[in-house]
């Protein structure tokens, strides 16, 4: 059986302005997803902003009630049985709120240990624990209106696993941390999901995505897309590889040329400090590289690199962004 | 176990974490010179107009004055985890609700006696009125239970919270409205007659009418009258602050209202 089944889920928001002729407007954030969510997967939603992500998994923890349709966590369903589905599931969202700022970290925790019911006898070992997982050890007792916002996300991962949930909703958890604190959270990611925990995961970051996910719903204007794994969604893109080529001074009419060339899809410019990168979307099958490189004319080159495409490539198709 | 541990603890942590007013900035002027002030200005205009006593200012204020705290950190409870961004993983945690927010209730039960404790005795002391030794400990039961049956309509403001985005007004507008109903400084008698009916439904119009006659010398058995309806009336404001919470809170999931800031 699926740890989170979706069928059909719809949301609609409906708000209204004015004092006395009130307009009211309604957005259909999510329309009619279905999804499922095997134990022990590590399940990604992505799409652009307002493309209902955080709505589904708003409904999901029981925050929203769907307007229509099914969702169940672990077999409860969301709108009949919301504190069974609360007591086992985590959510860490991105971003500077959420905590207690008057609090220290610690505090925090202690305070959601108690919601969250983690027994007294638990609460110091399992806190301590979390606090060296997250690297927090010994900033613990500091209020956390001091914290950086690397410090604060981490603080809220701490938070969303005190009561060791079977399934954990991440909510773009490493919007603000650093290069390192994302790579040490993805390797926390890896380890949740290997020792069981089933993990569903929104980010903008392709490359995170690629790295975590098992399987990507790609969702746009509150529709899946497409789904499947991140190679099956790098296969499902209609373009071929992409030819870079580093260039010193890209002269005028280079890239019209470029452009006219038989199986060149689309050419764009990237500026790369001194250097521009021309970015050659090519047909599949399409053998272009020699007839750029005549098109150059005596333009300095520098790296030439032909690369298949990545999920990014594919996440860009699929949810029709130049 | 756990829901006594959220009353508890629960309820102090929050009270510390929300109550930006805990700082000794906010805190003396508004806690302690606060009432005073108001203490030290209708008991000059009294005597000034020839009405009331100096006794009759200084308890209807001073117990007043427990409302602050009662109305304005309950009403920070919900509102409070509104600015914080808190509220979504409060409501989102399986804790239950009824210890959840009467334990937010419990420190702010014990400041608002504290307020009116102090401005009772510094009161007392600056306008030299006389409060019998023996009639310490019954004044200080009957404004332990004006604070809790005005904590109860503080429970009514949080609730609001949950629905509207501005809860200091409100709460202003409430210390106003005891100020001129609850016989602060106009006797109930003198007022027209259908506020009188308002101000019986109200908390702290029978716990300072009982303040009053305990300080004059009366026993808690001749007071018991209003000491129960003030108590009574603090359970069912506190009744209806639960059931306005349930169902704001099914509300809020129904029409997306959590993180309206």
């Amino acid at each position: 059986m699926a740890v989170i089944e979706v069928k059909d889920l719809t949301r609609t928001f409906r708000s209204s302005k004015g004092l006395f002729r009130r307009n009211a407007r309604e957005v259909e954030a999510v329309r009619g997803i279905s999804f499922s969510v095997e134990r022990g997967e590590l399940f990604g939603l992505l799409g652009p902003n307002g493309a209902g992500k955080t709505t589904t998994i708003k409904m999901l923890i029981t925050l929203l009630l769907p307007t229509t349709g099914q969702a169940s966590v672990l077999g409860f369903d969301v709108v009949a049985h919301p504190r069974e589905v609360r007591r086992r599931v985590g959510y860490v969202f991105g971003g500077d709120r959420g905590l207690y700022d008057r609090l220290s970290g610690l505090d925090n925790l202690r305070y959601f240990a108690e919601l969250y019911a983690v027994p007294p006898r638990e609460q110091r070992t399992r806190i301590h624990e979390l606090l060296e997982l997250v690297g927090l050890t010994g900033r613990e007792k500091e209020r956390v209106e001091g914290y950086s916002r690397g410090m604060r996300q981490r603080l809220h991962i701490a938070r969303g696993l005190l009561h060791r949930p079977e399934v954990l909703f991440l909510d773009e958890p490493s919007i603000g941390i650093d290069p390192v604190g994302a790579r040490e959270l993805r390797a926390t990611v890896k380890a949740l999901v290997e020792h069981g925990t089933t993990v569903l995961l929104t980010t903008h970051y392709m490359f995170e995505a690629d790295d975590l996910c098992d399987r990507i719903a790609v969702i746009a204007g509150g529709q899946i897309v497409s789904s499947g794994t991140p190679d099956d969604l790098k296969q499902r893109v209609s373009s071929g590889p992409v030819v870079e080529v580093e260039v010193y001074g890209v002269l005028g009419g280079v890239v019209d040329r470029v452009q006219g060339l038989p199986g060149v899809r689309s050419v764009v410019v990237e500026e790369r400090g001194q250097a521009q990168v021309l970015l050659v979307h090519v047909e599949p099958g399409a053998e272009v590289t020699q007839a750029i490189m005549s098109c150059l004319d005596d333009a300095r080159v520098g790296r030439v690199v032909t690369r298949e495409p990545t999920l990014e490539d594919a996440y860009i198709e699929l949810v029709g962004t130049p | 176990m756990s829901s006594l541990r959220i009353f508890l603890i629960g309820g102090l942590t929050s009270y510390r974490a929300l109550f930006t007013w805990l700082t000794p900035w906010i805190l003396i002027p508004s806690f302690i010179l606060g009432p005073i002030f108001q203490i030290l200005f209708f008991a000059y205009v009294g005597r000034t107009a020839g009405v009331g006593s100096d006794s009759f200012f200084l308890i209807g204020n001073a117990v007043l004055y427990a409302s602050i705290p009662c109305l304005f950190a309950m009403s920070n409870t919900i509102g409070g985890e509104r600015q914080h961004g808190t509220l979504p993983l409060l409501l989102a945690s399986p804790a239950h609700r009824i210890p959840l927010f009467l334990g937010r209730a419990l420190p702010v039960i014990i400041n608002g006696f504290g307020v009116s404790a102090v401005a009772l005795v510094v009161g007392a002391l600056l306008l030299q009125v006389p409060l019998p030794l023996a009639s310490l400990a019954p004044l200080a039961l009957v404004v332990a239970v004006a604070t809790f049956s005005c904590t109860g309509l503080g429970l009514v403001t949080a609730a609001l919270a949950l629905r509207v985005r501005e809860t200091a007004v409100l709460a202003n507008v409430v210390f106003g409205i005891l100020m001129i109903f609850a016989g602060v400084n106009v006797p109930l008698d003198a007022l027209p007659s259908w506020m009188g009916s308002v101000a019986a439904w109200l908390p702290l119009t029978h716990g300072i009418a009982a303040a009053r006659e305990v300080a004059a010398g009366a026993s808690l058995v001749s007071i018991r009258t209003d000491l129960l309806v003030e108590a009574g009336l603090g359970a069912l404001y506190i009744g209806i602050g639960l059931a306005m919470l349930a169902w704001f809170e099914r509300e809020a999931r129904r029409r997306a209202t959590l993180e309206t800031i």
